[in-house]
């Protein structure tokens, strides 16, 4: 057994994994509530404005108009998505809303492939500035980046609560969360919430990507598979509470990485979201009658 | 008309098994065109194949039987798996242990790894199957995650001893044996074939009995079955029981036909692929499942014969899965003959106009309209012809 130094690292680059899981966590969530689609090309759409960013630092283009062109990438496509694929399958069961996204996941797997070829086997990576700059907390090295994730989970997951709670368009959403058909009658835009609830969760995406791939890889498959993490997160707060969403996220990102230094099972570190979710969606349906109640997700 | 009506009547009593259904000229004129199409695979297409080709066409036979095994759970039962892959690969691992392990004749290992899997995937499947819909799905895409994880650190057996069968400093690795009728690609081919025959039987006599009918009855709504009676759970798990027990037959034979097994061909990616290649063949067909294996070991195999990327394949599987939920939801194997049929009624029309053109029009057609119209005219003439 590995004495508590060694856990140490870990818990900083824990809570920092966590931190975005929670924010990507939390942007399904709010989604899921407001158009019921589950988007399950969360992880591809953040990957592919990882790649783009990437590909825009190396010709030459300052940082920062590539950062912004990463997140604003997801929001776009995945408005474009949501304007072109939502009406069409608003009707439709949940699971065939979601099995749809899969077919955007596939798109994109198939592009980032053609694009950017993972064959040269060169490693791509994004730095961004914090990265340099840190401080030491106990002997443990915090760098801003890791500072700025939980930051950004903190943040996201305390403003969509109040901007859901407080704001118009948020009251919308909620409304949207319970009956779509009664919203629209009382006459809330529906449409307009929408597509304010993909855009946002577009740049959740954008945002969660170009932080993953700085932190962890920039590499499809891993990025995209990455974000079944956050998706976890998703599940055990059952797609439907915020604070349980950052919570389980934050346990996810902390667990996985406090099991790197115990050699029996580092091997298996990545199956953590897994292996939660699972537990927790079983505990949750221990006794037959769960998420039967809504017709939404019956 | 009598006769008819009776035909029916023991067509339906005879579930559409038995010989009373081959009667019925519709099912004699299908069941002859599969008898010889299949009689062509067995010992036509080999003579014909190259090498590749041959291999690729194995590769069809068995993951026609997970595509099978997918759509049985997605069409007939309604519930989408994301997981078949790491199913497939439990499959494969049991088969090339056994195989390493012991002496025991090939069928015999194969319908061992078939219900290892089975056993597996029950026990996965008897906590899973509490969650319905889209929890259901979340949750097998978990699982599978979870699998491929344990795989890519327990590695396939190579030869080695103990429980997993790895050693890593093997330097010469034995290939997994096939069984003795079968050791050239041709021969395995037609092996293949015969087992995915036998499989695609089994399931045909579950959908056209009781089980299939409880199962059509879950899948329309489930507290109507369950106010009818049918114990859903026990049939939902006896449908995953069965998925699991061909995907595990599918990945015995997967092992001996790459001889070599290792964890990266399992990736959860292709899980996402096979529903894709499923949904696109159509899930209310069985033979949807031959479509949705051509779609997904063929069309890879023949793009990289001609130096096409993969990656345009994975955007057209993209593209396909969008368009069937959007506007074909029974794939390709209902629309393509529906597409067709307007094709051949648009180009008959096309035939048809200079005659319909040039003929006085029928009386009351011409009193209708003063100036006929080209497509008035097709249109009337159709009319006539119904």
């Amino acid at each position: 057994m590995p004495s508590w130094s060694d856990f140490e690292p870990f818990i900083v680059s824990g809570l920092a994994l966590g931190g975005v899981y929670a924010l990507s966590g939390v942007g399904l969530v709010v989604l899921y509530r407001a158009t019921g689609v589950l988007y399950l090309a969360f992880g591809a759409v953040g990957a592919m404005g990882a790649l783009i960013a990437y590909s825009m630092i190396q010709a030459g283009t300052p940082g920062w108009v590539a950062w912004i062109a990463c997140i604003l990438f997801g929001g776009v496509l995945t408005l474009a998505y949501g304007m072109l694929f939502g009406p069409p399958l608003a009707g439709r069961d949940p699971l065939v809303k979601a099995v749809a996204t899969l077919g955007l996941t596939l798109i994109l797997f198939g592009v980032m492939d053609l694009l950017w070829s993972s064959s040269g086997g060169q490693a791509r990576s994004i730095t961004l500035p914090t990265d340099t700059g840190g401080f030491t907390v106990a002997q443990i090295q915090v760098t801003w980046t890791q500072v700025l994730s939980l930051g950004l989970g903190v943040l996201l997951t305390v403003g969509t609560g109040a901007f859901l709670q407080y704001t118009k368009l948020g009251t919308g959403m909620r409304a949207m969360a319970n009956d779509r058909v009664i919203t629209a009658t009382l006459g809330v835009p529906v449409r307009r919430v929408e597509a304010a609830a993909w855009f946002g969760a577009g740049v959740l995406g954008g945002l969660a990507g170009l932080l993953l791939a700085d932190l962890v890889a920039l590499d499809a498959t891993t990025l995209t598979f990455l974000v079944i993490s956050s998706l976890a997160a998703a599940l055990i707060a059952r797609l439907r509470s915020i604070p349980v969403t950052f919570v389980a996220a934050i346990v996810i990102g902390l667990v996985h990485d406090l099991l790197t230094p115990i050699t029996q099972l580092t091997d298996y570190r990545d199956m953590t979201p897994f292996v939660l979710a699972a537990i927790a969606l079983l505990w949750v349906s221990r006794h037959g009658t769960v998420m039967t109640r809504s017709r939404e997700e019956a | 008309m009598t006769q008819t009506t009776a035909e029916r009547k023991t067509d339906t009593t005879a579930a559409g098994l038995g010989w009373a259904a081959l009667r019925r000229r519709d099912n004699l004129v299908r069941f002859s065109v599969i008898t010889a199409l299949l009689l062509f695979t067995l010992f036509g297409l080999p003579q014909l194949l190259s090498l590749y080709y041959t291999d690729a066409m194995t590769q069809v036979a068995i993951y026609a039987i997970v595509a099978l095994g997918l759509g049985m759970l997605v069409g007939r039962v309604g519930l989408y798996s994301l997981g078949q892959v790491a199913v497939l690969a439990i499959g494969a691992w049991a088969a090339a242990r056994l195989l390493f392990a012991t002496t025991q004749p090939f069928p015999v290992v194969v319908v061992e790894a078939g219900l290892v899997t089975m056993l597996l995937g029950t026990l996965i499947g008897l906590p899973a199957l509490r969650l319905r819909g889209l929890y259901f799905a979340l949750i097998t895409l978990m699982l599978s995650g979870a699998i491929t994880v344990v795989l890519a650190t327990v590695n396939f057996p190579n030869g080695g001893r103990g429980f997993t069968g790895y050693d890593g400093a093997l330097l010469h690795i034995p290939a997994i044996r096939r069984p003795s009728i079968a050791g050239t690609d041709a021969a395995y081919f037609r092996y293949a074939v015969v087992v995915a025959i036998i499989m695609f039987a089994l399931v045909f006599a579950h959908i056209k009995t009781r089980p299939g009918r409880a199962w059509a009855a879950i899948r329309q709504s489930e507290p109507a079955a369950l106010a009818a009676g049918i114990n859903i759970t026990f049939y939902k798990l006896w449908a995953f029981a069965l998925a699991s027990f061909i995907t595990g037959v599918a990945g015995g034979l997967l092992a001996s036909a790459d001889r070599f097994l290792y964890s990266i061909t399992f990736h959860p990616q292709d899980s996402i692929t096979l529903l894709a290649v499923v949904l696109m063949g159509g899930v209310y067909s069985m033979y949807g499942a031959v479509i949705a294996a051509l779609l997904n070991s063929l069309l890879p195999a023949a793009l990289q014969d001609w130096g096409v990327s993969q990656d345009w394949l994975t955007i057209l599987f993209g593209i396909g899965v969008l368009q069937v939920l959007t506007t074909a939801p029974a794939g390709i194997v209902d629309q393509f003959p529906k597409d067709m049929k307007k094709l051949g009624r648009l180009l008959w029309r096309l035939v048809r106009r200079p005659v319909t053109a040039a003929a006085p029009a029928t009386p009351g057609a011409a009193s209708a309209s003063a100036a006929p119209s080209a497509s008035g005219a097709s249109r009337a003439s159709r009319g006539g012809t119904t």
